[in-house]
């Protein structure tokens, strides 16, 4: 086709389009899509053993639920950033941080585990039950951020999914953890920190089935 | 002010109003990118045919279109064309490696297919009145099945919804008939 045609043919099609808002409105937008899925799953599954008090004195409870906050907020910020043209790549590092102080209490709450009980405290047991709520907590923002995603431009599509994938199962943990209050570090290292870095793994392997250019595919 | 930021202004208002929908603003914007998108893809790919460096242009075009909705008129409009511009260059290198790393290099086509069955033009047609008996001599449903799909070229469907037999029968029936028709035509019988 002539390039001049393709021309006229585009912008005979241009119709009035919304302008996509900025980044950080987009990861309110998903925050708010979010929470109260998460809000309500944990009210309804939270087991009535749980005391609320004790977890609010929890001083490595309150870090990690910080730590996720802040981990799930820049994660998704940075794959809004990443469907952007232009947009500055460095924000595509500010998650690592947060990421890696939550890793850095995982590993702290491990050690003293250990010290504390020898082996006894580093003892992996399955968690089936945390199954259910952690895909309860997941589909909404799950679906939220792929939608979101797709309305960007799909310039490094894996990074993008797993950017997304890593802000879901952050917040997915940050409910999750709930649950376990008191737990040993080992387990969550392991469950929830091994479950969100399988999830962004696949992620970020399908993230050129999920984001792509449709002229191209078309 | 210097010209490019002067530049870079234009493309932005005419962006803006691109995306509320002028259509005289955006095909101005268009051909006024046509020369900047050439010796981009010129610069960054200097070695490819004319042709196929119009083809990344239109690309990219392409690429424009569906990702306008993602440009902040407030933010520079040339990082914003650049970052697609060199993304779509990259993904058309890497299509490009994929494709030459399957293809074989010969001097000359080849004007048929290797395999004998499709080089046999001087071969016989066979005898046309020899097959119509063989047919003749089918079974009334293997014979109904050769003459909807293969003489009639109707489609499975089509002869379905004709002879009233389900797809599936229609396809042993044919099958069968088939495999009967060869033995005849090579002189057994069915």
């Amino acid at each position: 086709m002539d390039t001049n045609a393709l021309i006229q043919e585009l912008a005979d099609s241009a119709v009035p389009v919304r302008r996509l808002p900025a980044p950080w409105v987009r990861m309110l937008i998903w925050l708010a899509l979010s929470v109260p899925i998460l809000a309500a799953v944990i009210w309804l599954v939270m087991p009535s053993d749980i005391n609320p008090v004790a977890a609010i004195t929890d001083r490595r409870f309150l870090i990690e639920e910080a730590v996720l906050l802040v981990t799930a907020l820049t994660a998704s910020l940075a794959a809004f950033g990443s469907v952007v043209p232009g947009y500055d790549r460095r924000i595509l590092l500010i998650p690592l941080l947060p990421f890696a102080v939550w890793l850095a209490s995982l590993g702290e709450g491990c050690w003293r585990n250990w010290v504390a009980l020898g082996t006894n405290g580093l003892t992996l047991r399955p968690d089936w039950d945390c199954l259910p709520p952690a895909i309860l907590i997941g589909i909404v923002p799950s679906i939220a951020m792929v939608v979101m995603l797709r309305r960007g431009a799909p310039l490094i599509p894996r990074t993008s999914i797993a950017l997304g994938a890593l802000a879901v199962a952050a917040l997915a943990n940050l409910g999750l953890r709930v649950f376990h209050v008191g737990d040993a570090s080992v387990m969550v290292l392991f469950w929830h920190l091994g479950g969100a870095a399988v999830l962004a793994g696949l992620a970020a392997f399908a993230g050129r089935r999920v984001l792509y250019w449709r002229h191209a595919a078309a | 002010m210097s010209e490019s930021t002067e530049r870079d202004q234009r493309f932005a208002l005419l962006m803006r109003a691109a995306q509320a929908g002028d259509r005289e603003a955006y095909a101005r914007l268009l051909h006024e990118l046509i020369p900047l998108l050439r010796r981009a893809v010129r610069r960054q790919r200097a070695l490819l045919k004319p042709q196929d460096a119009e083809d990344l242009v239109q690309n990219i075009l392409l690429s424009l279109h569906e990702a306008r909705r993602s440009y902040d008129p407030t933010r520079p409009f040339l990082p914003w064309l650049m970052a697609i511009v060199r993304n779509r260059v990259a993904d058309g290198a890497r299509r490009y490696i994929s494709r030459s790393a399957h293809e074989v290099v010969v001097d000359r086509l080849p004007e048929t297919f290797s395999d004998a069955d499709p080089n046999t033009i001087d071969g016989p047609y066979g005898d046309p009145e020899a097959l119509r008996l063989a047919v003749k001599a089918l079974p009334d449903g293997q014979r109904r099945a050769i003459e909807l799909l293969k003489l009639r070229e109707m489609s499975l469907k089509e002869a379905a919804a004709h002879s009233g037999a389900s797809i599936a029968a229609l396809k042993v029936s044919v099958h069968r008939g088939m495999t009967a028709l060869r033995r005849m035509l090579a002189g057994k019988d069915p």
